[in-house]
This record gives structure tokens, C-alpha cells and sequence, in this order.
């Protein structure tokens, strides 16, 4: 049978852009541009390996998102994923990570899988946690945070980066694994590719089609609010320390003072 | 009528762009051509955009080119693009055997093909002796075209000879055709060169736009950080007024070369004119963008170490190439005006 990957990817705003929060302090979607989250891109690559890999796989990129967000299924698809799953509905608007978790493994198991694999976090919302709340939903193992995946005999292995150590991790699959931006660089898209993408399938669905209620989702059932939100102060200056000798005890004192030291 | 690529073209030529952003720094085009950077660029499709699908090209057209192109001048790109581009058309007038395996290694990637299109100055190369040709250093395939004749060249079997040019980056080197062995040049129909001179001219203005972009953009930048006075350079209006300028001539000029690569591919019976347009509003631009952007560096944009320096030569080199705008400008006002009258006898 085909090793089944669903890559789930996150429409973002451009992360070179002036971005905002909206009125009702959601991320401003209108400002800024919108494409597939550079992270996510990893992943996606890193599902085309295993998929090159296998004798026999298909690759379903997922999102929850606005319509926009089809922009992303894009992209991956002229990267070489086989197909695509938008779940897009009114009521998903300012749903949290865990809203957007419940949303991802309904919609996973809708379309059926051996192998999740995630990036490492969202560029806008840079939380990391998705991966973890995935698979607790799913029930089956997280291989979280690889810089190195390889599908073998049924099995996901791969390394793990610390500051301190290296660790080999393995999994039965099925299993949901997060990569880093260390996996390896993302390929482009060739103009067949593109091309090939237009005739490739993108599901919709709702929450009606997830038999997901609305006040599961959305700002009204997230379990955090963000209660308000500042533009970060313009960089000042700084401290110019001129150096009379006693240069570099000042130094020093500052970053005492900053606990940096 | 819709002038611009097409979305696809266009999402393609973003694709192309943001590989060249992470591929082909300031640093990078210090280092010259590429082949590793040739390879993933025909990984793309760029290397095959106007080969047929049936050898493993894209079979697209000049809108294609242009919106490629100008993603190749913004990067300041080594890489021959557009001569691939009108490789393929002037070996779509050759006979299938000849032509199949270049066209094939040119969509591939594994190929380079450098051309020698004399456009404006004498048809031919100037009787015995070596002809310059841009990007001929480390190409795989010469094509030189003398007259109606067109020399296919393998560089293997050619007397090529690296010389210095305005551009290091172009790869210019003299290429010997009387001393070639060989397989004797092909007669190609005149209506072949006609159009693969024009489909050259249209991909040089547009790499030309992209390039007077992308040092816009560079001086925009220096002048927001460059003081004098107390103030950024960039405060002051003539300052201003000069960088403006520059931008209103790259706007006014872009939507003439969409024009002529439109008129290409539609073959428009104004596609010569067009072309031509194309290439003198381009070339004024990018001396403009040039000479502003020199201007607001000062002394600094002319040293190597100024990233200016990169688009200056390459736009100083492209100008000229394939017929410069006094050429171009005369060839419109022949088409429109008729033939100019032969200087009275003395």
C-alpha cells in the first residue's frame, strides 16, 4: 500500500513585510502580502524525499486558512506534492493553536495518512507547538524538531539537533514529525511544475464537513486571548561607552546590568 | 489586450528571481558564470523557455523571456539566458538531425550556447579572422551567424580565445570561424535571423530593465544612509529628482518591451518596430539608471568593491549588444519614414 504524507502547511503574511494586528488584535491579513510559510517549505521538501524514497507515496498538503491561503497549496503543489485539502470556513477566524490543532487532525483523518510531517513552527505566529498538539489529537507518536528524516520498514527515524547533543529518534508509524530549518534547502519550482499544479486536486472543505462545532473554534473558543498588543518602540540609540581607560569595566557593567553576564 | 506574462509566466519568473536572490549575490557575480548555477536555472525551465517540448523545452515565447530576463538583470546574472533563448530559435531553422541533441543539452542544462548575431553593423563577421562573441568563454556551442550563414559551432572544435570586455561577467571571447573543421554552415532563411535579432533585442531590454531596477533600488537605498551636511543625500530634492527621473524612464519603458514581445509572439507585422522600440527605450533607461545612480554614489560607485559597479558594466555591455539605440532608433524611423535618402554626392 502507498505510504500516505499530508504535509500541513500555514498561509502567512510575508515576514519582510510591515506587519500588524487587526482591530480585533488577529494577525492583519489584508496589509501584507501572503505566501507559504518558509518553514513549512522544509517540510514540504522534506515529504518529497521521503517520497521520492518510497516505491509508492502520495503527498496531501493541508491548510486552514482564508481563501488566499489556496495560494500556499499552490506553491506546494508546483513543488510536486500530489494534491491539496483547504479547510476554509467563516467561523475558523481568530481560532488559536489548539483550535487550529483540533481543525488539522479532523481534517488528517478525513483524508487519511501514515505520515504527518510539519515545520518547525509558523513564521508569524513562531509557536513550535502545533506538531505536539497534532499528534496528542491523532494519537500516535511526535518525532519533533528532525534535522534529518527517513522513512524505513514501516518506521520514521531521524536526528534531532540540541545545543548539547545529537539524538537518533524513531517511530512507528503512523507518527507526526516536525523538520527544522536545518533539513535541507527547499526546491523550486520548475515552469512544468507550475504548469502541473493548475490539474492537481484541491479539496475544500467546512466545518460542517469535519462535523466540527463552531464554538470549538474561532476567537470565541480559543483558550488564549490576546488582551492587547503594543508596536514595538522604535530602536534607540543606544549607550555609547567612550573608552578612557576604563572601557572595559563599563562594558561589563552594562551587561551585568542587562544580565547578560 | 493583455500585454503583461501571463500568470503562470508570472509566478515563474517570481520563482526565478528568488532562486537568483539566494543563488547569485553581489559575491557571486564577482565569481562569473556558474554551471552549477546554469543547471538549477534549466532545472527551472529558463535554459529550454523557447526550445519545443518535443526536446524538452517549455516551447513558451519572448513574453516568457522577458519576464525571465529581467529576473536575470535585477540579479546581475552571468548566465547567458536570452542567448539561450535565441540559440533555440535559430536552431528551430536547422535541419532535425543537426539541431535535436544542442536543442536537447540546452533545455537540459548540460549545454551553454553562446551567439554571435551581428545586429546593426555588418552582416557578416568580417571576412577571416576571429569574430567577438559575448559568454563564448566557457560555452559548450558557438552559434555565429555570417550573413544567411549560421556556424554551429562545438567549442571543442573552435579557436576561442578569452579577450577583456566592458563586462568581465559576459564571458566575451574571439571566436576564429575561417580556421573551422568540420560541418559546413548552415543557409538559414533570412526570415530566421530577422526574428532570432529581434527576439534578441527584446531579451536584452528586458534584462536591461531589470538590471536599471536593481540599481535603482541600490541607490535608493545608499542614499538613505549616505550623509552629507548632516542630512541623508536622499533628503535633498535634487537628489530626489534624478532618482525619480530614473524610475519614471524604467516605467515608461517596461510597458514597450511587454509591447514587442507581445507583437513577437502574436507575429504582428509591427513586431520589427516594436522590437526596436523596445530595445531604444530600454537602453536609454538603463544609461539613465546608470549614469543617476553613478551620480548619487559619487566616487565610491566606480570601485570594485561597490556592488554598483556589477549593473554599470553589465548595462554599458547590453546597451550594445544586439544593435544599440541609435541603430534601433534609425531602424524606426525607417519603418516608419521609409528607407533614409543616400547622402547627395559630393
Amino acid at each position: 500500500m502507498s505510504l500516505r504524507i499530508v504535509v500541513a502547511v500555514k498561509y502567512v503574511p510575508d515576514a519582510t513585510g510591515d506587519r500588524h494586528f487587526a482591530e480585533d488584535l488577529t494577525t492583519d491579513r489584508d496589509a501584507v502580502d501572503g505566501l507559504l510559510s518558509e518553514l513549512d517549505e522544509y517540510a514540504v521538501e522534506q515529504a518529497l524525499q521521503i517520497a521520492e524514497e518510497a516505491d509508492d507515496a502520495e503527498i496531501t498538503v493541508l491548510t486552514v486558512g482564508p481563501e488566499d491561503a489556496k495560494d500556499a497549496l499552490r506553491k506546494a503543489l508546483s513543488m510536486g506534492a500530489d494534491q491539496a485539502v483547504h479547510v476554509e470556513d467563516d467561523a475558523l477566524h481568530g481560532t488559536d493553536a489548539l483550535g487550529t490543532s483540533l481543525v488539522l487532525a479532523k481534517a488528517i483523518e478525513h483524508t487519511g495518512y501514515d505520515l504527518v510531517v510539519c515545520g518547525m513552527a509558523s513564521t508569524d505566529g513562531t509557536m513550535g507547538v502545533l506538531p505536539a498538539m497534532l499528534a496528542e489529537r491523532l494519537g500516535v507518536p511526535q518525532v519533533t524538531l528532525l534535522s534529518e528524516v527517513k522513512v524505513e520498514d514501516g518506521k520514521v527515524t531521524g536526528r534531532r539537533d540540541g545545543d548539547a547533543a545529537s539524538e537518533q529518534l524513531e517511530a512507528q508509524l503512523p507518527a507526526v514529525v516536525s523538520v527544522t530549518d536545518q533539513s535541507g534547502e527547499a526546491r523550486y519550482p520548475s515552469f512544468k511544475g507550475i504548469m502541473a499544479a493548475k490539474k492537481k486536486k484541491v479539496e475544500s472543505l467546512d466545518l460542517s464537513d469535519l462535523g466540527i462545532e463552531e464554538d470549538e473554534v474561532g476567537l470565541a473558543g480559543a483558550w488564549t486571548k490576546v488582551d492587547s498588543a503594543a508596536e514595538r518602540p522604535a530602536r534607540t540609540a543606544g549607550t555609547i561607552v567612550t573608552d578612557e581607560g576604563e572601557g572595559g569595566k563599563q562594558l561589563a557593567a552594562f551587561l551585568a546590568e542587562q544580565k547578560f553576564i | 489586450m493583455r500585454l503583461g506574462p501571463t500568470a503562470d509566466e508570472e509566478l515563474f519568473a517570481r520563482t526565478v528571481r528568488a532562486l537568483l536572490e539566494r543563488r547569485c549575490t553581489p559575491r557571486d557575480v564577482r565569481a562569473g558564470f556558474a554551471r552549477k548555477r546554469w543547471e538549477e536555472l534549466a532545472e527551472t525551465g529558463v535554459t529550454g523557455l523557447l526550445v519545443s517540448e518535443e526536446h524538452g523545452g517549455l516551447g513558451l515565447g519572448a513574453g516568457a523571456l522577458v519576464a525571465v530576463a529581467a529576473a536575470g538583470g535585477r540579479a546581475c546574472a552571468p548566465e547567458p539566458v536570452v542567448e539561450a533563448a535565441v540559440a533555440a530559435a535559430l536552431l528551430a531553422g536547422v535541419d532535425a538531425d543537426r539541431a535535436a541533441k544542442w536543442l536537447r543539452e540546452l533545455a537540459a542544462g548540460t549545454a551553454v550556447a553562446a551567439v554571435r548575431l551581428p545586429v546593426g553593423g555588418p552582416r557578416t563577421g568580417g571576412g577571416p579572422g576571429a569574430v567577438p562573441v559575448a559568454h563564448a568563454a566557457y560555452a559548450d556551442l558557438v552559434l555565429v551567424v555570417d550573413g544567411h550563414a549560421l556556424h554551429v559551432c562545438p567549442a571543442a572544435d573552435a579557436c576561442i580565445g578569452p579577450v577583456a570586455g566592458v563586462d568581465p561577467g559576459r564571458g566575451l571571447a574571439h571566436v576564429d570561424i575561417s580556421t573551422l573543421s568540420g560541418e559546413p554552415p548552415v543557409a538559414l532563411r533570412e526570415w530566421t535571423v530577422t526574428r532570432a535579432g529581434w527576439l534578441g533585442a527584446i531579451g536584452a531590454a528586458a534584462d536591461l530593465l531589470g538590471a536599471a531596477r536593481a540599481m535603482l533600488e541600490l541607490t535608493v537605498r545608499y542614499a538613505g544612509q549616505r550623509e552629507q551636511f548632516g542630512r541623508a543625500i536622499g533628503s535633498y530634492q535634487a537628489v530626489k529628482h534624478l532618482l525619480a527621473d530614473v524610475l519614471i524612464a524604467v516605467e515608461f519603458a517596461h510597458p514597450v518591451v511587454l509591447r514587442a514581445a507581445y507583437s513577437f509572439d502574436h507575429d504582428l507585422p509591427s513586431a520589427g518596430r516594436d522590437a526596436a522600440m523596445a530595445k531604444v527605450f530600454a537602453s536609454d533607461a538603463a544609461d539613465l539608471a546608470a549614469r543617476s545612480c553613478l551620480q548619487v554614489h559619487g566616487a565610491i560607485g566606480y570601485t570594485e568593491e561597490c556592488d554598483l559597479v556589477l549593473w554599470l558594466r553589465r548595462v554599458w555591455a547590453l546597451s550594445a549588444a544586439w544593435g544599440d539605440a541609435a541603430h534601433h532608433r534609425a531602424a524606426v524611423a525607417a519603418d516608419l519614414l521609409g528607407p533614409a535618402p543616400a547622402p547627395p554626392c559630393p
